[in-house]
């Protein structure tokens, strides 16, 4: 890989300058992304009633359910869709041809499309917590603990889907495995249900795979569903996946950008 | 010793193109088993380049132009052969030798599209590391010379294709690159905006000592810029040699013109023509004739004994004329 910083974050402030201009199109991204969440929220608040879920209150899934919707949308990395149209489109041409590595192209629109937004969920979620009362159990290692989970959630979500989206290189129609990710992600990364909620098989499986930590992961942490154990197993769990991930990229780019080199754009 | 700038050594490019039938069930099978043909894309090709010299690389569409500079450029790997260029070899991709060169594609803007072309320029001073004096000195001087300076605060989005262009060449020159890559640059443009744009392309030779290497369909850029041109057709190569000379070396005819005298006996000149002989002009006081190369002369001493022939001049057929049977034809 090609190290470039300065470029990278010359890059990243064009690209938001750009972005700027479509703020209304990318408002209603945010919007659509925000309803899954919401609604699942609704579901499992109103079946809790007065009682407990698996232990939550009705307002501790309200708490899971705000912050879930934040933490989906600093990791959702809409620019993984984008990655493979570059490559089919030619245009990894344009890129290949700078003495830098076109990962900072996607992470500069990934960079920029998170501050626009995020002015628009940020005010929405605080308006929702606002309104619905939620139940934050917040405690000093739960607030010390969020912000490098949902760094590690970032990375770990933008990683695996910019590698999965390099498959491009070879097939010409390698979006369908995102959309597959994005099934997997709502059903095992804690959108559906909070992963404490889901049944004993699908909850096995939610904490042993890569999609837990990419979204349901930092929520957990931030609402103080996991004790001490469950947290460190869980950090280990989003290093040892970023780890494989970072791996996985490296293969899949050296390989992709040799087979691009062998076919043409 | 050798100076060479860029040296090209049996390049050859083979492409695998999966194959298959249109239809449901061909596509079906296609999943089971891909079937591949292999297209030769580059075949052979061999020149060398020396610094700061202009070479225009034609041929018609699909005859390996486009994936010969890709070569050169780093975006392709070749199947076989060599290419050095400033000692680096392209397609190992090394920042330094990215760093050196420059491409510029007709039909890919590679402007921000959505902000103004000065940012852009910025961005590009970042990637490469420019110092911001010498960043600044450079657009300067490039948009004085291309006359744009009310353009680079408009939305590229905003512009024309010709604006666009200028923010192109702008874009590619800023970091000094030591060759240059134009494919298709006057792709679409007015006579005027070519012609300016060739100019200004001429100056950036003249100015920079830049090596450049130009594709065009237009034979105009590729004679008014390029002493030089090297022809493939079929991913080999057909000529490489002084544009001027093309003609004389491929062209498998030539034109006769001749003025007769009207007054004497050329009324059935027509039917003494020798045979092989096409008549483009029949104008007898501007007769022009097609004739084979090879036969030019005796053609010619021919005429001058049958007809009478007040003036006679032996001319190579206009490049166009040549470039257009050359492409038609394929076989010189």
């Amino acid at each position: 890989m090609n190290h470039n910083h300065q470029g990278g974050l010359a890059l990243i402030r064009a690209t938001w300058l750009s972005w700027m201009q479509h703020r209304s199109f990318f408002f209603i991204l945010a919007f659509g992304w925000m309803m899954q969440p919401l609604i699942f929220m609704f579901v499992w608040a109103t079946a809790a009633g007065d009682q407990t879920i698996g232990g939550l209150t009705r307002g501790e899934i309200v708490a899971y359910y705000l912050t879930l919707i934040l933490v989906n949308q600093i990791t959702y990395s809409q620019t993984n869709w984008t990655v493979g149209d570059l490559i089919r489109g030619g245009d990894m041409n344009r890129l290949l041809l700078l003495p830098m590595s076109p990962l900072y192209n996607t992470l500069a629109s990934e960079l920029a499309g998170k501050v626009v937004y995020l002015t628009f969920v940020l005010p929405i979620v605080l308006l929702l917590t606002l309104l619905l009362k939620p139940a934050f159990n917040l405690t000093a290692v739960s607030l010390f603990a969020f912000l490098p989970a949902l760094l590690l959630a970032w990375l770990l979500r933008f990683l695996w889907g910019y590698a999965l989206a390099l498959l491009a290189f070879w097939a010409a129609r390698a979006d369908a495995l995102l959309a597959v990710q994005d099934a997997l992600v709502f059903l095992l990364a804690g959108q559906a249900a909070p992963t404490l909620l889901l049944p004993p098989l699908l909850r096995t499986l939610a904490v042993i795979l890569p999609f837990r930590y990419m979204v349901g992961f930092p929520a957990e942490v931030l609402t103080g569903q996991l004790n001490g154990t469950q947290l460190t197993a869980g950090f280990v769990a989003q290093i040892g996946w970023l780890a494989v991930t970072l791996l996985l990229y490296q293969v899949m780019w050296r390989r992709g950008v040799r087979q691009y080199t062998a076919v043409g754009g | 010793m050798n100076n060479a700038h860029i040296e090209v050594q049996n390049l050859s490019k083979t492409y695998r193109v999966p194959q298959r039938q249109s239809g449901l069930g061909a596509a079906l099978r296609s999943l089971a088993r891909r079937e591949y043909t292999e297209v030769t894309a580059v075949s052979h090709l061999s020149f060398t380049i020396q610094p700061g010299e202009m070479v225009g690389f034609i041929g018609p569409n699909g005859a390996g132009k486009t994936t010969t500079l890709k070569m050169l450029a780093g975006l392709l790997h070749p199947t076989g052969g060599t290419a050095v260029i400033d000692g680096y070899i392209p397609w190992e991709r090394q920042p330094d030798y990215l760093r050196r060169i420059s491409m510029v594609l007709g039909n890919k803007s590679q402007m921000l599209w959505d902000i103004p072309p000065l940012d852009t320029f910025h961005v590009l001073g970042e990637i490469y590391g420019l110092d911001k004096t010498a960043w600044q000195q450079t657009v300067d001087e490039l948009t004085a010379v291309l006359q744009m300076e009310d353009l680079l605060t408009k939305p590229v989005r905003n512009l024309s294709l010709g604006e666009r262009m200028k923010c192109e060449l702008v874009a590619a020159l800023l970091h000094r690159p030591s060759v240059l890559f134009l494919d298709e640059p006057t792709l679409g443009l007015d006579v005027s905006m070519q012609r300016r744009l060739r100019q200004f392309i001429a100056d950036t030779n003249r100015r920079t000592g830049a090596t450049m290497i130009l594709t065009s369909h237009y034979m105009a850029d590729v004679a008014e810029l390029c002493p030089r041109v090297i022809l493939i057709h079929h991913g080999r190569l057909l000529y490489d040699g002084l544009l001027g000379q093309l003609s004389d070396q491929l062209a498998p005819f030539k034109l006769i013109r001749l003025t007769l005298d009207r007054d004497n006996g050329s009324a059935d000149w027509r039917e003494r023509l020798p045979e092989g002989t096409a008549v483009l002009n029949p104008d007898p006081a501007n007769l022009t004739l097609r004739v084979p190369r090879r036969e030019t002369s005796a053609i010619t001493a021919y005429l001058l004994n049958t007809l009478p022939v007040v003036d006679l001049s032996v001319e190579n057929p206009p490049l166009e004329a040549v470039i257009d049977q050359i492409y038609q034809e394929a076989a010189v």
